[in-house]
């Protein structure tokens, strides 16, 4: 999937701007805080949008515009998108007809695709149902059931519970083991490193960062880093840090003193020796802010 | 063979209908859904009243030739049941057609559909299937199924030979009204979400038009505003089309254009309302 210096308008707003990005086979994390641009990617990729601008090619060909393209290409959306009198059953057969299935076929397809995301069981039961868990898997269904190339997923895991979450983190994990190429957006870190480290950090439009999560990190490591350190004694601790050329700023807060430091790895090393001291009281909690995705977005905003 | 069953995901390898024919499949979804609602079963029956009480009427005067001077058979009479029949093309419009847009909309299901091999046309084209369907079943199919018993009844082809153009006027009639009713209720489908809310809307301009029509009559004393009304253009067109002497003084060509702007209008409406991506400005 290329986007070639692509811009999408809505009037006044713009939702992606000129953007130029390679995305390669495997598994592929859309990173980006709400509203930073993911679904209109996700949307220009899958030929639902028009650009303003560029042009988008998936599969080699251009995607706008032609819709034979999307016998190989399955797309799992954000929003619920069914009829919720319908079974899951009836739901993914209906739409896997629109793929040229015959009835028979249709059916088979759809119990194949149900039972891949461990819905077989409740296909029988109307939609409206479902728990949101199950409404997710549903959608995965029906992306999956033409057996496409290509599956782009629209924060797939959105309302899953821990387990459902895990299991199908692995099953993604296993159809780009299968030869599918996968783009999966999220606005949570975490659940995209558990799949991949090939990820697109998006924001306000515009591509920030793209590759292996590790050098991005890495590049993130290079920028101040801020630690929020709830102690009894956070006067004393300040002092200590005081003395310290990669601290850059400190400020308190009730009964805990925030830090931020220009090396992360020392500083959180002459941490753990001040507590085992124990020249400054006991630490109850030590949290860095900036492990969330927001804060790797300011950091990369900034630079 | 191993005791144990490969669980993994087993790629089709069959064959696929080609890209154009999808349509199909959103026709036949639709038309199988509205046939399993026995209220709609039982308006397309009633539609079938009129053709009922028609079918006697030419049985009787083919029975008894002096009934005709009562109860003439000739084109007058088809032109009326065409027109009857317009009331049913109203319910039908009304009860399967504001939902086949709204519905979709409102499910968010056009955003997963036209991720599919389905072009919009197609989309748009198998909705308009499923609601000409029904129509032309309660206009067309029995205009001209009462056309063959007049045959049967008769047992010779006179009333054929002297009036051929009671043919392409039922054709063309029965057509006209199913495109109207159908391009306009689509076109109201996409504008909402809300089957109910379209099934109003349909309603109120079909009868304001109608109401503006009336009052705009008695204040001019004239039937030349008849362009105004939906129904009053339809029937000026029959007129023509069944050669009878014409009941408003609209011209002809006006009503023709003013049914050909309604049609553009709703296509404009539905190129614009039926995509995958509501866009927002």
């Amino acid at each position: 999937m290329t986007a070639d210096h692509v811009s999408k308008w809505y009037g006044q707003v713009i939702g992606l701007n000129d953007v130029t990005v390679n995305v390669p086979p495997g598994i592929t994390g859309l990173l980006g805080p709400n509203g930073a641009g993911k679904s209109t990617f996700m949307k220009l990729i899958t030929g639902q949008l028009k650009p303003s601008k560029g042009t988008v090619t998936v599969l080699g060909e251009p995607i706008w515009g032609n819709p034979k393209l999307f016998f190989r290409i399955g797309f799992c959306p954000e929003q619920d998108s069914f009829y919720e009198r319908m079974t899951g059953m009836e739901w993914v057969t209906a739409l896997v007809r629109l793929n040229g299935f015959s009835d028979a076929e249709a059916r088979a397809a759809a119990e194949r695709a149900l039972t891949t995301v461990d819905l077989m069981d409740a296909a029988k039961k109307r939609i409206g149902a479902y728990s949101k868990g199950m409404r997710q898997r549903v959608k995965l269904a029906q992306a999956l059931v033409h057996d496409p190339e290509v599956l782009i997923l629209d924060e797939p895991l959105t309302g899953m519970d821990p387990i459902g979450r895990r299991k199908t983190m692995r099953m993604i994990r296993d159809w780009a083991k299968q030869g599918k190429s996968i783009l999966v957006s999220s606005h949570i870190l975490h659940e995209i490193e558990l799949m991949t480290t090939n990820i697109l950090l998006i924001n306000n439009g515009r591509i920030l960062a793209e590759g292996n999560v590790h050098q991005i990190r890495d590049l993130i490591d290079t920028h101040p880093h801020t630690v929020y350190i709830r102690a009894e004694n956070p006067r004393g601790l300040a002092r200590e840090f005081l003395t310290r050329a990669d601290v850059i700023s400190m400020r308190f807060e009730p009964g805990a003193v925030v830090v931020e430091t220009g090396k992360p790895d020392e500083f959180y090393a002459r941490l753990t020796e001040l507590v085992a001291e124990g020249s400054c009281g006991s630490v109850s909690e030590v949290t860095s802010p900036d492990d969330n995705l927001q804060a790797v977005f300011k950091y990369l905003v900034k630079s | 063979m191993s005791p144990i069953h490969d669980q993994s995901y087993r790629h089709y390898e069959g064959e696929r209908r080609p890209l154009g024919r999808a349509w199909t499949v959103i026709a036949a979804t639709g038309m199988r859904s509205l046939l399993a609602r026995k209220w709609f079963l039982a308006v397309l029956l009633l539609a079938w009243i009129m053709f009922i009480v028609r079918t006697v009427h030419i049985y009787v005067v083919t029975m008894y030739p002096t009934a005709n001077q009562m109860l003439p058979i000739d084109a007058r009479m088809f032109m009326q049941f065409v027109e009857q029949q317009s009331m049913f093309v109203f319910f039908v419009t009304v009860f399967c057609g504001a939902g086949l847009i709204a519905n979709d909309r409102r499910a968010n299901a056009l955003q997963i559909y036209l991720s599919k091999p389905l072009l919009r046309m197609e989309y748009i084209g198998g909705k308009l299937a499923i609601l000409v369907s029904f129509l032309l079943f309660v206009t067309l199919v029995p205009a001209l199924l009462l056309l063959m018993l007049q045959v049967m009844f008769a047992g010779n082809l006179d009333f054929i030979k002297a009036n051929l153009y009671v043919i392409p006027a039922i054709v063309l009639a029965c057509l006209m009204r199913v495109t109207v009713a159908s391009c306009a209720m689509l076109a109201l489908s996409s504008l909402s979400k809300s089957t109910r809310y379209v099934a109003i809307l349909y309603t109120g301009i079909i009868f304001f038009t109608e109401a503006m029509f009336g009052v705009l009559a008695v204040v001019t004393g004239s039937t030349r505003v008849a362009w105004v009304s939906i129904s009053a253009n339809l029937e000026n067109i029959t007129d023509v089309l069944f050669r009878q002497p014409h009941r408003y003084d609209a011209p002809v060509t006006v009503s023709i254009l003013v049914l050909l702007g309604l049609l553009a209008v709703s296509i404009s409406v539905l190129e614009r309302r039926v995509r995958g991506v509501e866009i927002v400005s």
